[in-house]
């Protein structure tokens, strides 16, 4: 039961830390993407 | 973005993604290594399909649009599979892999369910609107597990060169990523600015591709020499 109380605030913990990253990264930024994965040119943000 | 360039970056892209599985196939880690290869190789079709969209309608084209953050989004899903694959197999020994698929399963749900949350309040359509916000969370969730799990690895000195250095490899690509980042806020203007989103996109499957040519998976190494040494 503790083990799985654990997983579920380990996932919690990820989820709740990485969202507050992002709100800290995106916040001060004005550029329209962070993520893009290949080797192909990242098409202009959309107003 | 100049046209012979961007060719010349995807062109270096493809065939670094080409001898990453063609070098896992040889040396018999395709299954091992199954759902880096299926990055991999979901990254070389995505980048065809987006070339060609390219080609076809140009760089502003809703077309282009669409297909590139579709393809974005599915591909952001398969790195962070990739990244649970890493991890399942650090904490293989300690039998704890069941935990990483539950914590996997949660924080995947955990994440399109906050993303719903966000674009469910948007009027434009949502499910491009999904797409993007799914891929932006998902990109940050893999950044701090990435970082989670080289924590682990120094923590149960993890010796599998080929493990540490592919695990390395990923923070590196995240952490650059958030530097593109940095760099395209403070210097929107300059087209060499442009260029470093798909030159990183090269980074990984050249990345992993040198390690899977250079090491066995009986090479050792140990990763505490990686940490600064207190004097």
């Amino acid at each position: 039961m503790s083990r799985k109380l654990g997983v579920l605030a380990l996932a919690l913990g990820i989820l709740v830390g990485a969202m507050e990253l992002k709100t800290l990264v995106t916040n001060h930024g004005k550029a329209a993407v962070i993520m893009a994965n290949g080797v192909s040119p990242v098409p202009p943000p959309r107003l | 973005m100049s046209d012979f360039f961007g060719l010349a970056i995807w062109v270096v892209g493809m065939v670094a993604g080409v001898c990453f599985v063609t070098s896992n196939l040889i040396r018999g880690s395709f299954l091992k290594y199954f759902f880096l290869n299926l990055y991999v190789l979901l990254s070389m079709f995505a980048d065809l399909s987006r070339q060609y969209t390219l080609r076809v309608f140009g760089l502003n084209s809703d077309q282009y649009y669409y297909a590139y953050y579709y393809t974005d989004c599915l591909l952001t899903i398969a790195l962070f599979v990739a990244v649970i694959s890493l991890a399942s197999r650090v904490f293989d020994e300690l039998n704890l892999v069941k935990y990483v698929r539950i914590v996997a399963i949660l924080l995947l749900l955990g994440t399109a369910g906050f993303s719903y949350a966000v674009v469910a309040q948007s009027s434009e359509r949502l499910s491009t609107s999904f797409a993007n916000e799914l891929s932006q969370n998902l990109y940050f969730v893999g950044l701090v597990l990435t970082y989670l799990l080289w924590g682990a690895v120094l923590k149960l000195k993890e010796t599998r060169t080929r493990l540490v250095q592919m695990i390395l490899s990923l923070g590196l690509y995240f952490s650059a990523y958030a530097g593109s980042y940095a760099l395209l806020n403070l210097a929107p203007k300059y087209e060499v600015v442009q260029y470093l989103a798909p030159i990183l996109g090269c980074f990984l499957p050249i990345s992993w591709a040198l390690t899977i040519m250079r090491y066995t998976e009986d090479s050792r190494l140990t990763p505490a020499r990686l940490v600064a040494v207190p004097r």
